[in-house]
């Protein structure tokens, strides 16, 4: 209980120390094995390559999808690609969650003073990421300059703001499908399932009907990966409203993520195993 | 008899151990139909905009038809091979699989025809009723389904060697991910199961014809369609002989590949 109320009451700047350490000695590990490291980066690049490569197809056949273009899907797809990435590079632990649970080397986490969702995050960086994050900006630039949005103070501003806030969802519903393990053993297909969905995050959600719609802007917030934040760019003289509460929407997802999964490890205490 | 006892033995102990998580197949289920619902709006939507109905001679059935049982037959021949082939030499565990009195090979094929079975019953099947119902019976119904199953058979030994050739690389890598998400990349797109080769350009086209990546889906799928000519004597014969040579060549360099590599497992332990 001490230990509790010490961490609550360590700053920001903390915690941004400890990270650096814990990534340079994740990073020294990583090193060793430079082959994985070369291959893995290759095999992400390979897939969003194979992504643009099925753009290129369709749009060999067809003119748009559902009135976007050629250039406003590649917008999509690159600024989706940039949402994405922060997942992959800062949160791909939680792939290795239900193992640890289910071992009970999960327990080595709680006995540590501080936040035990920070420490468990933390102790991955993934770097392959990074060739993800290389390709989604040059697609988005690229997408950019063809569409012909302004290049000011504001359009950028809120390029940056929009694709980290959009950053967000995912990372909120990869923490959730990752916490189910507390509860399920084996639930490593949740995980599969929703890693899966994200597919459709580079389609606009108007292709979708309203049901369909619903669930994946407010349960399973696919939607707002790309779709609701992009619109801003896209057609900035009629912008829903939900585009403009994404930042805030996706903070809520973020924050409520965060408390199912600390609800998780509360359970694990429990149990005791 | 007592050789195909002990191959049977295995294929119960597949169906078991598949059949033992239903909480996950259920869920897995529920979700391929959302994801099935997902791909239907996007395809209607592209054709939407196309404004004819027909495109490289597919029709918005026929594509439909095409990716929902392409994705029936991803979940069919689904494997992990490379994952639990690197986890097993990490662990040490590859070695009593080796001092098996069987073939590794052998064995590795036949501990997942448990689960070949399970899913074409509770997947294939059911997901091809729901095409048939949907589409009214827009799947032509005949000889076509028996040539289709052979097919299948060929596609899934065709896919077994890819499997079997892409794993070992794990012997030389420590880098189990990269390889998969490669191959599995790689072997996705290039079969048509992400997009019909139908829409593919030309050049394109012509290329991925001399593949054996076709083979796993794009063939089987073409046979039960009857399109591109295998509805006469000679295409279809055309399309299968293709199988079956992949299946002998990749059958052969699997094997070559694999005793070639097994020579180079070092267990530290174990």
């Amino acid at each position: 209980m001490d230990n509790v109320q010490k961490s609550r009451k360590r700053g920001f700047l903390f915690y941004i120390s400890i990270y650096r350490k814990i990534l340079v000695q994740d990073l020294k590990t990583r090193m060793s094995y430079r082959s994985d490291f070369i291959i893995s980066t290759l095999g992400m690049i390979m897939t969003d390559l194979s992504g643009f490569v099925t753009f290129m197809i369709l749009f060999h056949n067809f003119p748009a999808i559902n009135g976007w273009d050629y250039h406003h899907m590649l917008f999509l797809y690159g600024f989706s690609l940039i949402a994405l990435t922060p997942v992959q590079c800062f949160f791909d632990n939680n792939w290795n969650l239900r193992f640890m649970v289910r071992s009970g080397d999960f327990i080595k986490y709680c006995f540590r003073p501080i936040n035990v969702f920070f420490y468990f995050i933390s102790e991955v960086f993934d770097v392959k990421g990074i060739g993800q994050f290389i390709f989604g900006m040059g697609t988005f630039i690229y997408a950019w300059n063809h569409i012909g949005i302004p290049v000011t103070f504001v359009t950028v501003v809120r390029a940056v703001l929009f694709l980290s806030t959009a950053s967000l969802f995912m990372i909120a519903i990869m923490n959730a499908a990752a916490a189910t393990c507390f509860w399920i053993i084996n639930s490593g297909y949740v995980m599969v399932i929703m890693f899966r969905f994200k597919d459709f995050a580079k389609y606009p959600a108007s292709i979708f009907n309203r049901v369909f719609r619903f669930i994946f802007t407010f349960l399973i917030p696919i939607a707002f990966v790309a779709y609701y934040p992009s619109l801003v760019f896209v057609t900035p003289d009629h912008v829903p409203l939900l585009s403009w509460l994404s930042p805030f929407i996706g903070v809520l997802f973020f924050y409520l993520s965060y408390r199912f999964w600390m609800l998780g490890v509360r359970r694990y205490d429990f149990t005791g195993s | 008899m007592k050789n195909v006892k002990k191959l049977t033995a295995l294929t119960r102990a597949g169906i078991m151990e598949s059949l033992q998580f239903r909480l996950g197949t259920a869920v897995t289920l529920f979700a391929n139909l959302i994801y099935l619902a997902l791909v239907y709006f996007l395809w209607k939507a592209i054709y939407e905009s196309a404004g004819t109905d027909t495109v490289n001679g597919m029709t918005f059935y026929d594509t439909m038809i095409y990716l929902i049982l392409a994705t029936a037959v991803f979940n069919l021949l689904e494997m992990f091979i490379v994952w639990d082939m690197s986890r097993a030499i990490q662990s040490g565990e590859i070695i009593m699989h080796l001092l098996k009195p069987m073939k590794y090979r052998l064995y590795t094929f036949w501990s997942y025809s448990g689960s070949y079975v399970v899913s074409f019953f509770l997947t294939f099947i059911p997901t091809f009723l729901v095409v048939m119902l949907v589409t009214h019976g827009a799947v032509p119904v005949g000889m076509n389904l028996i040539y289709f199953a052979l097919s299948l058979i060929l596609a899934l030994v065709i896919n077994f060697n890819i499997e079997m050739l892409v794993a070992p690389v794990c012997l030389y890598t420590e880098s189990t991910w990269g390889i998969n998400i490669v191959k599995e990349t790689v072997v996705l797109l290039l079969s048509g199961a992400s997009i019909p080769l139908a829409f593919f350009p030309e050049g394109l086209r012509r290329a991925v014809d001399y593949m054996p990546f076709r083979a796993v889906y794009d063939i089987p799928l073409t046979i039960l369609l009857k399109k591109n000519g295998s509805d006469t004597p000679e295409g279809l014969l055309s399309l299968l002989g293709l199988q079956l040579i992949w299946c002998i060549v990749l059958t052969l360099a699997g094997n070559l590949f694999w005793n070639y590599a097994v020579k180079r497992i070092t267990v530290n332990g174990g």
